[in-house]
């Protein structure tokens, strides 16, 4: 038997389909990790145009309310344009939307409705003093100005909700100050501090309102999880979003990859055994001293085995690769998990590994089924079609249980063939328990292998 | 000893009687001829003898073992080729064959090259098998076959793709073997080729066996081959049977026994044509064989 499996194990891998699937494999991976390397440098190329703005500016009738409102909101625009491009530091571009921006728009309000020159004197001078500190960038004024407002506020009479959250506010910028974090949004710590900033507004609001709609709620849930794990980063220092490294392919390597895991898989499958009917070679196997379930039964397990052993060949490719371009650095930053208020860490290999686990009944369904039509049909592009096939209405007839609930849907493998969501710890999108689902895939299992086994037993291997 | 015995093999696909009743056996040393013309039934026999085809009824032994309840012990000092020699054509013929051994229990790596060297395949050995003519294809076969030191050797069609060489090659082999008492079932559309060193045949026509003799026996039937020399051959068609042939104007070639040459030459006396000579041959082979298909009229 270990011989059988051994010879099979030769025979794939000297197979030319698999040396160039395993070629394409790793240039693909290769651009995988070229795209993940530049995710964080695609711009989103600005559009807007000053000269146009003007024209549309000249277009417009002062007399009307709303046009005047448009016209001074393109005077604004043309305005932060001009600082941005002066001054481009990324500090100094949200300096310059955050704390320029509001005096702008304010003066411009001064200077076309209020028409009040008492007022725009005094935003001038405040937009030259803010100026002056975008050009030294001078972020600390800016935190100390916030921490003077919120411990203002505190010393205030205030309900404990509002307290909270200015006590939270004020936590962030004092964070900010002894941490030395610019507001530069390559850095981490400070996307994770002003996502906070700004999000504990509504959080705290949805926190403490009642009755909340069936989306209010989902999106309380999305904020306390984002707010759980940017708290995360700021008390670890642990660059978890970041998606230009190793660790981020990593985490997606499931989806990222899966395809290809597929596709192997179809391919060994569905060729095992027609193959050999087709080429005749069946005829010396089946002439050696072994049983007919001997030799199906070597078959069988080359393909249980070949889809652990083909994704670590993956997973060996990719760290390789990744290695090279992003280096290993980024392997120790774990995953976290958010899942009922609590934060899971893993390490980034166990979460990988627990993410392929919870995928592969789907390949294992799929390799059984192209293993059985390889077997009955001895037709190599009828096991890889169907086999892929079934995959593709697999997929529509999943989303289409997430919309229609009917009974019948429990007997479908599909639904119970991706086990993805108890790496989240959520329950099953079909509410299905974990046993129904193994049980569904034990019945199928058992009726393609029976099917299988009693063909192959009876199969004459016809004349040419 | 018999090493294989054939006995009452009946196969049926759907309602179609492939093989009636096949019986025969192969002692050790014994090389056994099995002829047929093509759907006669020879490679559904040997498909059913090696397990790769399922028969409705019969018994098959080989080696004292029954295919059906010992399959395993029975096909374990077997060698084969069965239609052509169908090897891994992406893998080199050294790793078809150390391939092929590894499926078998202890067989070294000196064991692999003998047959090799016993094929005469030792220079090419290192190529992939995607590059070798049919001839050289066919001789990869038969070193697979004989890996595992089979005691019944069967053969479908091997000289298929041999030059005379190779026939010649393969002849001195399967003499060889027969020495070393390994039992030989080849079957070959070629009979010329066997005839010299067969000692045993079987004719096998629409799934009937329909004889089994030794060489000597089959030469030995009442028949012969008569080539009379005439005046002249233009009315001789009415007296001929299916198998006897007008050679040209004055030769004609008839098969008959003793009895009916006499009553052939007086026929042919009353009907005023003149016989100038009438000369005896022996059958070949081959003629044996047409002759006695054609005598079962089907």
């Amino acid at each position: 038997m270990f011989n059988l499996i051994k010879t099979e194990f030769i025979k794939i891998l000297k197979k030319k389909s698999f040396l160039i699937v395993t070629f394409i494999f790793i240039l693909y991976a290769l651009l995988t990790n070229i795209i993940y390397q530049n995710i964080n440098n695609i711009d989103d190329v600005s559009i807007i145009n000053t000269e146009e703005l003007r024209n549309e500016n000249a277009l417009l009738d002062l007399n009307n309310p709303e046009d005047l409102k448009a016209y001074i909101a393109n005077l604004k625009t043309i305005e932060i344009l001009k600082y941005e491009k002066e001054y481009s530091h990324n500090t100094q571009k949200y300096l310059i939307s955050h704390y320029l921006e509001p005096v702008i728009s304010e003066y411009l309000e001064a200077e076309y409705i209020t028409k009040d020159p008492e007022l725009m004197q005094k935003l001038e001078l405040d937009k030259n003093q803010i100026l002056d500190l975008i050009k030294k960038e001078n972020w600390e004024y800016f935190v100390n100005q916030n921490i003077t407002t919120y411990e203002a506020k505190l010393t205030q009479d205030l309900d404990d909700q509002t307290k909270t959250r200015y006590e939270n506010l004020l936590a962030l910028e004092k964070y900010r100050l002894t941490n030395q974090i610019p507001y530069d949004e390559d850095n981490y710590l400070h996307n994770a501090l002003d996502y906070i900033k700004t999000d504990i507004t509504e959080y705290y609001n949805l926190k403490n309102a009642q009755n909340l709609t069936k989306e209010e709620q989902d999106r309380y849930k999305y904020i306390s999880s984002q707010m759980q794990l940017n708290k995360y980063i700021l008390e670890n220092k642990v660059d978890l979003n970041n998606n230009a490294n190793l660790r981020a392919v990593l985490k997606n390597f499931a989806s990222e990859f899966g395809l290809f895991i597929l596709i192997y898989v179809i391919m060994i499958a569905g060729s095992i055994v027609s193959e050999e009917f087709n080429k005749g070679t069946v005829k010396f196997l089946l002439t050696k001293p072994y049983k007919r379930n001997t030799i199906l039964t070597s078959k069988l397990l080359t393909v249980l085995l070949f889809i652990p052993l083909i994704m670590l060949m993956m997973i060996l490719i990719e760290l390789i690769l990744g290695g090279m371009i992003f280096g290993f650095s980024s392997l120790k930053v774990p995953i976290i998990i958010y899942s009922a208020g609590i934060l899971k860490s893993y390490n980034i290999f166990k979460y990988l590994i627990l993410s392929l686990l919870t995928t592969l009944p789907m390949y294992l369904i799929l390799g059984l089924i192209a293993f059985a039509i390889s077997t009955l049909m001895a037709s190599t592009s009828a096991a890889v079609t169907v086999s892929f096939l079934i995959y593709l209405i697999g997929n529509v007839i999943a989303n289409l249980a997430l919309a229609y609930k009917f009974k019948l849907f429990k007997v479908l493998v599909f639904l119970h063939w991706d086990l993805s969501y108890l790496l989240n710890k959520e329950p099953s999108p079909y509410g299905f328990s974990l046993s129904e689902s193994i049980f569904v895939l034990a019945i199928y299992s058992i009726i393609i292998l029976c099917l299988t086994y009693a063909y192959f037993n009876k199969k004459d291997v016809k004349n040419v | 000893m018999t090493i294989l015995k054939v006995s009452n093999l009946n196969k049926k696909i759907g309602k179609k009687e492939i093989l009636k009743d096949v019986s025969f056996e192969i002692n050790e040393g014994e090389i056994l001829a099995f002829i047929g013309p093509n759907g006669a039934g020879k490679t559904t026999t040997i498909k059913c003898i090696l397990g790769l085809q399922k028969m409705t009824s019969g018994t098959i032994t080989i080696n004292g073992y029954d295919i059906k309840k010992d399959f395993v012990k029975a096909i374990a000092k077997v060698g084969c080729i069965v239609e052509s020699p169908d090897v891994y054509m992406y893998l080199t013929g050294l790793e078809n064959l150390k391939l092929q051994a590894s499926l078998y229990k202890n067989i070294t790596e000196e064991e692999i090259y003998r047959v090799i060297k016993l094929v005469g395949l030792e220079s090419r050995i290192n190529d992939k098998v995607s590059k070798y003519s049919l001839g050289m294809r066919q001789r990869l076969g038969i070193a697979i076959s004989l890996l595992n030191n089979p005691n019944l050797l069967i053969l479908d069609e091997p000289t298929n793709g041999l030059d005379p060489e190779g026939i010649k090659d393969l002849r001195e082999l399967l003499v060889m073997l027969a020495k070393q008492k390994v039992g030989i079932l080849i079957s070959s559309h070629n009979l010329s080729e066997l005839e010299s060193f067969c000692n045993k045949v079987c004719i096998i026509q629409k799934g009937v066996l329909i004889k089994e003799s030794t060489i000597a026996n089959l030469k030995q039937v009442n028949n012969s081959k008569y080539i009379i020399k005439l005046n002249s051959t233009k009315n001789i068609k009415n007296f001929l049977n299916s198998e006897d042939k007008i050679q040209d104007e004055h030769y004609v070639e008839v098969i008959k026994s003793e009895e009916e040459i006499a009553e052939f030459i007086n026929l042919l006396v009353k009907n005023n044509l003149k016989i100038y000579e009438v000369k005896k041959e022996d059958l070949t082979l081959e003629e044996a064989f047409i002759n006695i298909a054609g005598g079962q009229n089907v």
